[in-house]
Parts: structure tokens; sequence; C-alpha cells
């Protein structure tokens, strides 16, 4: 029983590090570029849902038109994506592009500053004060044989898997994917060949950030604390799942987060959980020894433009 | 309009090269002599001419603190800035120039070592009097120099190896744990560790030990990254060292012994000015010598061309390893010294917070360099400490101003420069530009 | 050239004489310190901080000053920040001594930038006190050092007693911040506390996370599991919030007891109906407060909009503590050493200060003796005075 409910929380939180991951994985598998201004992308599609959803609570109390909690939920998650992904190409033009034939680490560095700039301003702009993000939804809860579930884990579980496999089926089946994957495969020779690099790197920075501002609004709803460096942590782990995951695999990347989450659940089960985060990063340690190209990436040996 | 902006722009020019005109002659013996006497300057008038100025006291770390707080005073810190440092350093510069430039061609003809040990006894004279003023500017001077210390020993791995190494914090933590532990052990009667083992005179003179040991501890420490991460060429190593890092904290908030999560306290404050810069300096030598040699220019062949290197019989791995774990060892003393200068460590601070800064500092400073380094490591600590009145806007300046750095020089503000030594002492002519 | 230094010369000459235009010392004036995390992980403290102290300055710059021997004094608070790091609150702590002329300071807040920063202050001969520091090294062997909290070796046990004696438990779970220095060092010295009422093993749960970690499932299911019948976490309001809202979500219905840190209006705020019946330790009661206290709450509402926190509180009570001792100093030389010394003298001697947390009386370290107060949150989200436990 405590195995099931363990893996049920598993899921949930893996689903977070999954959908961060997704944005590191697909701007380093094209740019190849550490975006480390990507946890902070994640807490500001938080506080774009946050305001989303209290304006549209608000309307919906005025008694113009009212809406299903799921609905609203539904319409803050389109919004904020909309919203945040805008963010993420403001973020590739000033941050990333100019830097287009700089060092990678130098670019990483300028996400890194950006990242910090983006809490500050958050808390210039909001004060210390955490925000608590509204409940859309009811909370109902399930017991299945001892096993207690949500309908807020299932949906997140389930939202996340689906986003992924759209994702993958994206970067699979569509023109723009395709020449994605082209641009990953081969970075200087794929422009010129007429694929727009500058509209590609925009493309892959809104997508990472869309999906951001979905885990971000997810998040909400698990943990409804919001604060502006709560996408510090989340990040750099999700940069490990995202790295781990291999370099141009949306599936490696989704199963990597996944692996992060149930890893850093079990460890507590198992062993005393003051030692959670030493035993849990020794096993992602002995996974690189054994597979140091990840779960589904390629061995190259490429120069590497640095 | 355009002839206008012609004129300007060669007008500027013009100013420029008078300016170089100027300092060209000036050998770097007439600088620190410049120096020198500013801040003998500012030693014995310093106060009382703060005070005829308008302000309390001298201003602490060239007036930033004065002009953000009070912009009334901006004038008056100005002047004290003028009158007390720029116009002695300069008048002073160039009118020993002749004598200095005599001077440098005789030590020219000794042994290099000599010429060094006199420019490094000027430098310390000076910086030793600067801070002298307050214990806040000695403060502000070891922590400096420690950063000094941690920024070139990452710039050694994310520079001349061309790695993206995360756990340098890490390394610093095992270094300032073990060198700690040492001192806390043998010579302080502690609650952990009971009374002392060796007697207390003794203990400035083992210091050195205990900086060695902290180093040592964390190049084993880095043998745990190193092994996974340099079997082939990647970006796991940015992985792995930030895993490692992950661990090494969670290692010792586990360890009681070490006070865990409440941290350890109370080591011996040996960590003096004398004794941090003396390390700091023979820390710059040793890496330089290191960077310069044989090995370190197979580092770069490794980090420009791997298969190239490997085709020219240079051993990548271990090359790579021999150099990951001095740069690791670096990071121990900088951590050892920064133990016994704060005389308190706790786990929390050798976090993601600690890796940004140390990255900031190599990236502002320059790739591949030693001066870039030091330049690096002294802007920011000091914009650090300058820009604190601004509170909240400092964390969007600080970044704003690297963000500019990376855009307009990608690789940091003084890359790939060798620091050679005799070039910077030798005496200079006017016409030798 | 000769041009251009003789115009910087005139300049700075010109500039010398508006210098000295401008230059007014005030022999008056006596300057406080104040060491708060303004920026960096907690500026919520460091916030709340500020604002009393800047609440405090207003009310006795408005009275004219601190009166010492007949003179009245104006005040000037210097705030620094120390970007929640240790090493900055020791570079913080020494530019308010040798630069600002600080006569005494207040903060740091956390223990991890309290403890090497009251070092320094001690060295240096300048009373420090840190209303909110909680470790013991804060204050041990440090006669300048004083703080404003009670420990957490008293506090661990408050709560212990008044489990055991409210509702007759025996079995308890803990859970707790393992990288964070308070609430670990509280866990301890309850767990401690609690096998000596229960016997060894009445602990059937010590289990912890690590700080920003925001699901506790794992650990919360292992709590369940083991049959507890209370759980004991002494955490801040943002994880409060988080801990108790899932393990209610995971069916759990017994009741759950925190310590001072659950002592913000953000707590209800962020917890909300979950929260309502639990219990914690703490120093003052913010509803049905009476007299100054009530009188402090109302004023720093009126001001800054929201209940002012524990940090609020216990800072505004060293500020006054400081007052208190300057005033009790009797005489100000102007020479910084003498004064700080009398300063310590007097704030050693301080006897039953009336604070809004307390009373409070220091014993030899520097740490008051003080009254605990057991909170409940009632069902309409309010702190309610539940009972007092005194030393």
């Amino acid at each position: 029983m405590v195995f099931f409910q363990n893996l049920i929380n598993a899921l949930q939180w893996g689903s977070f590090y999954a959908l961060i991951a997704l944005g590191y994985s697909m701007v380093y598998s094209i740019l190849m570029l550490f975006n480390f201004a990507h946890g902070d992308i994640f807490m500001v599609g938080a506080y774009i849902g946050f305001g989303v959803a209290t304006a549209l609570v608000a309307l919906t109390a005025m008694g113009n038109f009212a809406l299903p909690g799921w609905l609203v939920l539904a319409l803050t998650i389109l919004i904020s994506m909309f919203l945040t992904s805008f963010v993420g190409m403001f973020v590739e033009r000033v941050g990333y592009r100019p830097l287009r034939d700089a060092p990678r680490a130098s670019a990483a560095i300028t996400g890194l500053m950006i990242g910090i700039i983006l809490e500050t301003g958050n808390l210039i702009l909001l004060g210390a004060q955490r925000i608590s993000f509204p409940s859309l939804i009811e909370t109902s809860t399930y017991q299945l044989g001892g096993v207690v579930v949500t309908n807020k884990k299932i949906m997140i579980v389930l939202v996340s898997i689906a986003l992924s496999f759209a994702l993958h089926q994206f970067i699979r089946r569509t023109r723009w994917g395709m020449a994605m994957r082209a641009m990953a495969f081969d970075y200087a020779v794929v422009p010129l060949m007429g694929v727009p690099l500058n509209r590609i790197a925009a493309l892959t920075f809104a997508i990472g950030s869309g999906l951001a501002a979905v885990a971000g609004i997810l998040f909400g709803v698990a943990y409804p604390v919001l604060d502006p460096y709560m996408g510090i942590l989340v990040g750099w782990k999700a940069f490990v799942a995202a790295i781990l995951g291999g370099r141009g695999s949306v599936v490696g990347a989704t199963l990597a987060g996944f692996l992060l989450g149930f890893i850093e659940m079990f460890v507590p089960m198992v062993f005393p959980s003051t030692f959670r985060d030493l035993i849990a990063y020794s096993i992602i340690l002995l996974i690189l020894v054994f597979r140091p190209h990840g779960f589904f990436g390629e061995p190259y040996s490429a120069r590497l433009r640095l | 309009m355009e002839s206008t902006g012609d004129e300007l722009s060669i007008n500027g020019k013009l100013k420029s090269s008078r300016v170089r005109e100027f300092v060209a002659p000036i050998p770097l013996l007439s600088w620190l002599l410049g120096a020198l006497v500013a801040v003998a300057l500012e030693h014995y008038i310093g106060t009382s001419f703060a005070q005829t100025l308008g302000l309390r006291k001298a201003p602490m770390l060239f007036g930033f603190d004065i002009m953000l707080k009070q912009p009334t005073l901006i004038h008056s810190a100005l002047t004290y800035l003028v009158l007390i440092y720029f116009l002695p350093i300069i008048v002073v510069a160039r009118l020993s120039a002749a004598g200095m430039n005599g001077l440098a061609a005789i030590l020219i003809d000794y042994p290099l070592m000599l010429t060094v040990l006199i420019h490094l006894g000027m430098l310390y004279a000076i910086l030793h009097w600067w801070s002298n003023m307050s214990l806040y500017r000695a403060d502000v001077l070891r922590f400096t120099l420690i950063a000094v210390l941690l920024t070139l020993s990452l710039n050694l791995i994310n520079g001349y190896m061309g790695e993206f190494s995360c756990s340098h914090p890490g390394f610093m933590a095992l270094g300032a744990y073990a060198s700690s532990v040492f001192t806390l052990g043998l010579f302080a009667d502690d609650r952990v560790f009971g009374p002392a083992l060796l007697p207390q005179w003794l203990g400035p003179y083992l210091f050195p030990v205990a900086l060695v040991l902290g180093g040592v501890v964390a190049a084993v420490g880095a043998l745990a990254v190193a092994i996974p991460s340099f079997r082939t060429r990647g970006d796991y190593l940015a992985i792995i060292s930030l895993a490692f890092m992950f661990i090494v904290k969670s290692l010792i908030e586990n360890l009681e012994f070490v006070g865990g999560p409440r941290g350890l306290g109370d080591q011996p404050g040996w960590a003096n000015r004398p004794v941090v810069f003396v390390t700091v300096v023979l820390g710059i030598w040793i890496i330089n010598n290191f960077v310069r040699s044989t090995l370190g220019k197979a580092l770069n062949a490794v980090r420009d061309n791997e298969m190239a290197a490997d085709a020219m019989t240079v051993d990548t791995r271990q090359t790579k390893i021999t150099a990951f774990l001095f740069g690791a060892f670096w990071a121990g003393v900088a951590g050892g010294l920064y133990a016994h200068a704060l005389r308190y460590i706790n786990p929390g601070s050798f976090g993601i917070q600690m890796l940004a800064e140390g990255l900031a500092m190599v990236y502002f400073g320059g790739l591949n360099s030693v001066y870039g380094s030091i330049v690096g490591a002294c802007s920011i600590s000091l914009l650090g400490e300058m820009l604190r009145p601004l509170e909240l806007f400092k964390w969007i300046i600080i970044p704003l101003l690297l963000i500019l750095v990376m855009i307009f020089r990608p690789t940091g503000l003084i890359a790939f420069r060798e620091f050679d030594v005799k070039k910077l002492v030798r005496p200079k002519q006017a016409s030798d530009r | 050239m000769k041009k251009f230094v003789f115009a910087a010369a005139i300049i700075s000459i010109f500039a010398a004489c508006l210098g000295v235009c401008a230059y007014a010392k005030g022999p008056d004036v006596i300057r406080i310190g104040v060491n708060a995390p303004l920026t960096g992980d907690i500026p919520k403290v460091g916030e709340g901080t500020k604002y009393a102290a800047q609440m405090w300055l207003k009310e006795v710059n408005a009275a004219g000053g601190i009166e010492v021997g007949g003179r009245k004094y104006k005040v000037e608070l210097v705030i620094e920040d120390n970007e929640a790091k240790a090493e900055s609150a020791v570079k913080a702590t020494t530019k308010l001594i040798t630069e600002e002329d600080v006569l005494a300071i207040v903060g740091p807040q956390a223990s991890k930038q309290a403890i090497p920063a009251g070092g320094i202050a001690n060295e240096l001969g300048t009373p420090m006190i840190s209303p909110w520091s909680t470790n013991p090294d804060t204050t041990k062997d440090r006669p300048f050092v004083f703080r404003g909290c009670f420990l957490d070796p008293f506090q661990g046990p408050v709560v212990a007693n008044f489990v055991k004696s409210e509702f007759g438990f025996t079995k308890a779970a803990v859970l707790y911040d393992v990288a964070s220095d308070y609430p670990k060092g509280l866990a301890e010295f309850f767990k401690k506390a609690w096998e000596g009422l229960n016997g060894a093993g009445s602990v059937v749960a010590y289990e912890s996370f690590t700080t920003k970690d925001a699901d506790f499932s794992s650990q919360l299911t292992k709590i369940i599991n083991s049959g507890a019948q209370f759980l004991f976490t002494p955490q801040y309001y943002n994880e409060v919030a988080l801990i108790v809202q899932q393990v209610r979500q995971l069916g759990w219905k017994k009741p759950i007891v925190g310590s001072d840190s659950w002592g913000s209006a953000e707590t209800v705020k962020l917890c909300g109906k979950d929260c309502y019946g639990s219990f914690f330790s703490t120093h003052y009661a913010a509803a049905g407060a009476k007299g100054a206290t009530r009188e402090f709450i109302d004023r720093y509402q009126k001001a800054y909009g929201y209940v002012p926190d524990d940090v609020a509180a216990l800072t505004w009570d060293s500020v006054r503590i400081v007052k208190q001792a300057v005033q009790n100093c009797g005489k100000l030389t102007g020479d910084m050493k003498t004064d700080r010394k009398c300063v310590r003298d007097a704030m050693a001697k301080i006897r039953e200060f009336d604070g809004i947390t307390g009373k409070m009386t220091f014993t030899e370290e520097g740490d008051p003796i003080k009254c605990a107060v057991i909170v409940r949150i009632s069902d309409k989200g309010e702190f309610e005075f539940y009972k007092s436990v005194c030393p």
C-alpha cells in the first residue's frame, strides 16, 4: 500500500520535473545552450497564472458570466501559456540571440543573470509576501484500497503526459518539428539550407516557456504557495533531468523527469529521510557512470562550440 | 551632422591617445609608488580632510556608500576621491616615472624573484595601509582576495579546460570543513572535539598544513566527479558536478560531529591579512605557472580540439583529470581561508548562490586569463559591497552589467591574456607601446 | 596636461568649499544599527525588521529622542542589508561598528548570520541584540551579545508538556527541515523532551525534508502509517501551509502542533481552513491581545497594511530594550568604547522588561527568561490565546 501511495505521489512530483525538463531539453538539443533562466520562467509562469486566474475568478464573481472551475483552470492554462511564451521569446531575444556566436557558457551566464533579474523584479513589484494560488477546482479525494488519490493528482499527471506526447508528435510530424530536428543535427549547416534560425530559436523558447507555464500553474494547484525563489531549486534539478534524458530526446527528458521524481520520493521511503539528497544524487551519479550519454542520447564526439 | 560626429570621434581618439601617451612611460613601480603616497596621504590626513569636506569619516569604499545614501554629499565624496586618490597617484606616478624606469632597468639585471618581491612588498604595504583605516576595509580586502583565489581555480576548469563545472561550492565546502576540523580539533577547546591537543602557539605555524589538508580533501572529492565525467567529452560534467554539490551539502548536513546544518564556528582567526595575501599570491603564482607550463598548453589544446590533441600524443584524459584536481585543490584552499576568515561555516552557505557568484566573477573578468580572474573577482566583490545601500536594486544592476559585458565581450573583459610577470615589471619608455 | 591638473585643482577646491557649508556634525545623535536580510532568501523577515525599526524611530524622534542623563539625543537608524548570507552579515556588522559608529546593533535575525556577526560584535565591544535567533551559540560566551526570544531548549519541552497534559497522547510524529538550523534544533529538543515524558521510542516518526521542497507526501505517508497521534512541525509559515494541506489531503484528521515560526498572519492566509484548530507555541497572540501589544499591532497594521508577524514584534521589543539600556546607562561620554560598554552593562542589568512579547530578564548568557504562549487557530482563522507557559 505504502508503495502504491508513494508511486502516486512520485508521479505527481515527477510531472513537474518532466514538464520543466522538456523546456531545458529543447533548448539544449536545438541551440546547444544551457538555459539557466528556465527555472525562473517557470516561476514567472506560475505568477502569470496566478494573475490570470485571479482575474477570471473576479470576472466570474461579478456575475457577468458563470464559468465552472475546470473551465477557469483550462482558460488560465491556455492564456498563461500564451503570455509566458512571450516572456521566453523576450529572454531569447535579449539574452541569447546577441550571443549566437559567443561561447556557449557565456550564454548560460546571461541566462543565469536574467533569472536573477526576474526574481528580483518580482520581489520589487509584488513585495516580499508569499502568494497563495486560488483553488480553482474542489479537491475530491478517492480511496482505492488504502491508497489516497485526489482529482488534482490525476489531472496533473495526465496533463503532463499528454503535453509531452503532444510535443513528441509535434517534433516528429510537423514541418517546424522537422526543422528543429535538423537544427539539432547540424547547427551550422542547416541555416544555410534556408531554415530560419532565429524563428526556430524563438519558437523553441516559446514552446519551452509555455510548458514551464503549465508546470507553474499545476504547481500552484498542487502546492498553492508561490514565492519569487520557487524556481531555483526545481529548475536546477530539472536541468539534471534534462541532461540525464539525453540530448535531443523528448521521451528521454520526460522519463528522466519522472525518474528524478521517483528517486526523490522513494529514497525517504526506504532510507532515513535526512539522507534523501545524498542518496538520490549518488544514484544519479551512478547512472551517469554506467550510461554516460544519458538514456536516449547518442554519444557524440563532434567538436562543441566552446 | 555626420561630419560633427566624425570630428567628435577624432577628438575622442586624440584625447585617448594623449592619455595613452601620458601614461605609457610609467612603469608599474611608479604606479605602486603613487598608490603608496595616496594611501599614506589618506592615513595621515584622510579623516580630518573628510571632515572639512562635510563627511563624517573618510569614505570607506571609494565613496559609493555616501553617494548612494546621501546624494547631497556627492561632490564632497568626489572631491575626496580626486584629491586623495586620483591626483596623488597620477602626479607621483608621472613625476617618478623617469627615476623608477631607471630603477626597473637596474633591477632587470638581478633575478626576477627579487623584482617581484619588491613589487609585492609595495603592493602589500599599500593594501595594508589602505585597509588599516578601518576593520571594514580589512574585511572587504580579505574576502575579496579569497574570492580571487576561488575565481582563479574555477577559471582553470571553465576557462582553461573549457568544461562547465558546477561543483566549486562543494570543493570549497570540503576544504573549509576539513581545515576547520583540523584546527578546531588540534588547537581549540571545543565542545565537539574536546580540549586542545597541541599548544596554542604552534597553531599559526601549522595553519598552512590545515590549508593544504583542506585542498587535498577537496581534490580527493573531485576524483568522484572526474572519474565518471572525463570518460568522454560532453556536457555531463555539468550535471555530475551539480549532483556532487547537492551530495556534499547533504553529506555535511548529516554529519553531526561538524554541527550539521547548525554549522561549525569559532575557528581560530588565523586567516588574517598577511596570511590571506601570501596564500593568494602563492596560489596565483602556482596556477599561473601551471597554465603556462606544457601541461597548461596541453589543456588548452584539449579544449580547442580534443581529437587533434590526442593525435599530438596528449593524454587527454589524464590532462583533464590533473587539471580538474588541481582546480579543486585551490578551491579547497580558498575554502580553508574562508572558514578561518569568517570563523563560521554552515552547509547552507555553499550552495547555488555561491555557484552563481563564482560563475559571474569568472565570466565577468574573462576566460582563460589570470588577469581576468583578478579583475572579475575584485569588481564583483567590490560592486556587491559598494552597491549595498541600493538593497534590491543591486540585484538588478549587477546582473544587467554582466549581461552587457557578455553581449559586448562574450568571453569577458580581459580574456585569453597571458599573465607575464616579466613584461609587467620591466621599465617602460614613451616610445615603447 | 597642465591645464587638466589646474582645472581639476580649481574644481576640487570649489567643491571643498561647498562641502564645508554642508558640514554639520550633530553631537547629540545616537546611531543605532539594524542588520536585516532585506534581500536574499528571507526578504519577508527583513521587511518586518525594517518596518518595526522604522516605526520605533518615528515614535522616538516624535518624542524628541532618547533622554540620557537629562539630555535629549536624536536617534538615527542605520539599516544594512545582509543578503541573508553569513559573510555579508559579518561585513555589515563590521561596517556598522567601524564606519557608522553605531552605539548598538539590532539583528541579524537568522542564526546562520547572527552567530558569525555576534562574534564580531563581541570582539569589537559593541552590544548586539538578535531578536529572532534561537541557536544557543549566538550568545554563548559572548558578553556583548543578547537575544530577544526564548531558546529551543525551552520551547521544545513547552510544546511536549502542553500536548501531554492537554491530550494525554503518547505517540508523536515530527516533520522538519534538515537543512535549516532552527527547525532542526527545535525538532531535536522536542524529541528529547517527549521521550523524557513518554519513554524511548515514543517519537514514532521523525521525518525530514530539505529547504525549498514542496512535496512532503512521501514523509507524510510514513508518518500516517506510523500510528502517531499528532504531528509536530516546527516550520516556517509557507511550508506549514503545504504540509498541513498535504497531510489533510492524505486523509489524516489528527491534531497538528507547531512552533513560534507559525506566528505570522500569512500562515492562515496561505493555509486556509486546513490549519483551523491547530495549536502552536509562540511569543504573543495577536487576536485578543490587550494593552501595549494591541496598540503595537494596530499601529503596525495601519502603517503597513498587515498584522505584524513574530519577527516584527520581537524586533520592536529589541529596539525598545536598546532604548531602555541607553537610558539606564545614564551618561554618554561621546567616546564610543566607553558608551558601548556602558550600554552593554545597562542591558545586562535590565530586569522584568515589559515587552509586548512578555516580561524579559536576561540571564548571564544574555538570553531572556520569558513566557511562551500557546495559541490556537480559531475557526475564524484568528490566533486565540489558549494558555501561557512560564519557565
